[in-house]
């Protein structure tokens, strides 16, 4: 292993709980009322769960996924995804609050960003009070407790503190028992606080209510402008790998009718093919992961609501959000319609003609007469005009107007 | 209420032209691209404004002169070897840079890996709204009733997509500018290429910023080519669940009704000479059936998350029609609908019914055909 090799790493899945069905979805305005609705997980958001969760098995680090949506609903769902697909997601936040309501897919990434960070900041307040601690010269015995705890709220991985059995000591467990000294224990500290800054985003590919994609771009970007550092993106990634040595993203994306093999240094946002399949992880990547890893699960799903993320009111919700629903409208009436065994048509074209003093026509072969009135339609039956539309008659107009188009 | 209530009138000024940010492959405008200039043109000329193509790359060339050959009033582009390949930061940086200093008025993008991921960022950075995946584009003005009066803000482009909720949406950017959208393919014929066609063609420095260039593309490689070819068929033939019974509800080999599909379609291609291709419902394709494996595959997806396409004739056979496959085919210019169901939904957009079975339907109509 070399100094530079990569140690735990904080995956963030993006998730969205959306409308169960298609039916019976409440609107107001055109805006979705998710508190009325029976909701799921996003079904694409499965597969970049897998992914994610394919990440932290072959790096270690933990699986934080993030939703934003109304806690009660989304709560449950989230409680779900703890034991999906193989080991599922460690912690879960869910941004809850009515002033991010009506969001858009801008006031969406301004918001999850912010939840990102927010867990950053949790995690890396964990490492700084420990690093203070020993800083401050604090008895070994008051690191190893103030450690344990966190250690048990998952913000330190068991590198540091660790009660997993079959895993080396933590630095501060050594440091405790005079087995290492403090220099050791501020460096060890001092890289977790450094891999901290090297996460990976996972979203899955678009959603089934908004139907965007965008908001994994758009997080990125957001979380740009939050953190005052470039984050890239990689969408429609089909393949990826965290290269161990380098600490970079390989990833592969579909680009047009190109593919795309990108290496990008973390952090970086993914969005993932639903055709993207998890490889296997090896025993010793494994086994090598469980140390850079975490106590496990905290299966209390977190609720933030916007005072918690610090949000500016006016880039949240509705009031954040750049697009309007407007009014929805109809697709457009049927047109003329034809069936097969039903539907009386012209043999032959008919010039205009009069017919109890209307003037009806010219009409074309295959014209529709069912509209007529009825003694005409006897009439022009018993001059043999009329037939019944058949599936011959189908084929010859259907494919003869193809002839016709092709031509053009 | 509103009789009395006052109507204040909002133009957001100082913003101008309809922008297409045009994609190309291989030294060529893509065939999406060329698309979403003639819709750009629809709006344009409706508001008086102009068509701007713009291009980003390396070695352009002759190109830069394509978006005017198709139906656009200038190009802006920029040339430099540090964006040989798309890349998100750069072009993000480079496009976002165009649009903070020049105002366009709207900008649109195709519905594609790039449309999807340069959009969204463009979009955030320069602080607008973007609406994707977008069927059409109609000027209109914006009407929002609040208590302090009916606010119209006039000429706004109201972007239409599918959705669920309400069938069709329209999509609105009211305050900010430009309205950006991503416009799917298949929703607009591109203008006769006119090479007569004159126009201002403007080079754009780029400013690159910071961390542009963290992400490194280490190879490009071509996908072979799908052999599927749903967007350029003329005829498509598409199949559903309901294959797996026929009339009588007993079971039936999805296979067959694949084979005479494809019989269908090989007859049609042979007499007509015109390209015809099966299509699929996504209840087929996500019922993962083992007989159908390798034959219906995502590529013939048709509906709101696969293709939208709108050939000359589009037959669908054992499809019910929900919303979202709709959306996916309701412009084909023919739909033929074959369904035992007479109360399909598909029968209410049809223009030609077949109440009856598809296994029926099909022997008859390939025989038929024969002797045509």
């Amino acid at each position: 292993m070399s100094s530079e090799a990569r140690q735990d790493m904080l995956v963030f899945l993006l998730t969205k709980a959306v409308p169960a069905r298609t039916t019976r979805v409440v609107t107001v305005g055109g805006v979705l009322r998710r508190e009325e609705m029976d909701l799921v997980i996003n079904p694409l958001d499965f597969k970049a769960l897998q992914a994610a969760d394919y990440a932290k098995r072959y790096n270690g680090g933990k699986l934080v996924a993030i939703s934003m949506g109304p806690d009660f609903k989304v709560k449950p769902l989230l409680s779900e995804l703890y034991s999906h697909p193989i080991e599922g997601v460690d912690e879960a936040v869910v941004l809850s609050d009515r002033r991010m309501a009506g969001a858009d897919t801008w006031a969406t990434a301004y918001t999850l960003s912010l939840g990102i960070k927010k867990v950053l900041d949790v995690n890396k307040a964990a490492v700084d009070e420990v690093l203070e601690l020993v800083e401050s010269g604090a008895p070994p015995e008051k690191v190893l407790e103030r450690a344990r705890e966190l250690y048990h709220s998952n913000l330190l991985p068991n590198l540091i503190y660790t009660e997993k059995p079959g895993l080396p000591q933590g630095v501060v467990q050594r440091y405790a028992r005079g087995k290492a000294g403090a220099e050791e224990v501020r460096e060890a500290l001092e890289r977790v606080r450094k891999e901290l800054d090297r996460f990976l985003i996972v979203a899955g590919l678009k959603t089934s209510d908004g139907e965007t994609g965008s908001t994994g771009p758009q997080t990125a970007e957001a979380l740009s402008g939050v953190l005052g550092k470039k984050i890239p993106d990689i969408t429609h990634v089909t393949d990826f790998e965290v290269d161990v040595e380098s600490g970079n993203l390989i990833a592969e994306r579909k680009l047009g009718s190109y593919v795309q093999k990108l290496r990008a240094p973390l952090p970086c946002a993914i969005t993932i093919m639903p055709e993207h399949r998890p490889g296997v992880v090896p025993v010793v990547r494994r086994k090598r992961a469980a140390l850079f890893s975490y106590r496990g699960k905290v299966r209390e799903v977190r609720v933030w609501n916007a005072d918690d993320l610090g949000a500016d009111p006016s880039k949240i919700g509705l009031a954040g959000s750049p697009t309007i629903v407007g009014p929805g409208i109809d697709i457009g009436g049927p047109p003329v319609q034809k069936f097969v065994g039903r539907t009386k048509v012209f043999t032959q074209r008919v010039e205009a003609f009069e017919f109890n003093g209307q003037r009806y026509g010219p009409f074309e072969r295959f014209a529709k007469a069912d509209d007529l009135p009825e003694e005409l339609v006897r009439e022009l039956e018993a001059k043999g005009l009329l037939k019944t539309f058949d599936l011959r008659d189908l084929l010859e107009e259907v494919l003869g107007g193809v002839v016709v188009a092709a031509k053009h | 209420m509103s009789s009395s209530q006052q109507s204040i009138e909002v133009r957001i000024e100082g913003y101008r032209d309809v922008w297409v940010y045009c994609e190309h492959e291989d030294g060529k405008l893509t065939r999406p691209t060329t698309e979403v200039i003639a819709g750009a043109r629809k709006v344009a000329d409706k508001v008086g404004m102009d068509v701007v193509g713009v291009l980003i790359g390396y070695n352009l060339g002759d190109l830069v002169k394509e978006p005017i050959y198709y139906g656009a009033d200038k190009v802006i582009y920029c040339d430099d070897p540090r964006l040989k390949d798309y890349q998100v930061l750069p072009y993000t940086t480079v496009l976002s840079d165009m649009v903070m200093r020049l105002k366009p008025w709207a900008l649109l993008f195709v519905t594609s890996e790039i449309g999807k991921d340069l959009g969204p960022r463009v979009a955030y950075r320069t602080n607008t709204g973007l609406a994707a995946d977008v069927i059409d584009l109609i000027v209109e003005d914006f009407v929002m009733n609040l208590p302090t009066g009916r606010y119209v803000y006039k000429d706004c482009i109201a972007q239409v997509r599918p959705d669920f909720a309400t069938r069709i949406a329209k999509i609105f950017t009211p305050k900010h500018r430009p309205q950006i959208s991503s416009v799917r393919p298949g929703n607009f014929t591109p203008l006769p290429r006119d090479e007569t066609r004159k126009g201002e063609i403007v080079r754009w420095e780029p400013r690159f910023e910071e961390d542009d260039f963290q992400v490194e593309v280490i190879e490009t490689r071509k996908v072979p080519k799908s052999e599927v070819k749903l967007e350029e068929a003329k005829v498509v033939i598409s199949l559903g669940l309901g294959i797996l019974r026929d009339a009588s509800g007993r079971p039936r080999d999805p296979r067959e009704a694949f084979r005479l599909a494809k019989e269908l379609a090989d007859l049609i291609r042979e007499k007509f000479g015109v390209e015809t291709e099966i299509g699929a419902s996504r209840a087929l394709i996500y019922a993962g059936l083992k007989e159908l494996e390798g034959l219906i595959t995502k590529e013939r997806q048709v509906g709101q998350t696969g293709k939208t396409i709108a050939p000359e004739v589009y037959i669908a056979l054992g499809i019910s029609g929900a919303l979202q496959h709709r959306v996916g085919m309701q412009r084909s210019k023919r739909i033929v609908a074959v369904n035992v169901d007479p109360n399909a939904p598909i029968f209410q957009i049809a223009h030609y019914g077949y109440v009856g079975d598809l296994y029926e339907f099909l022997p008859k109509a390939i025989e038929l055909l024969r002797s045509m």
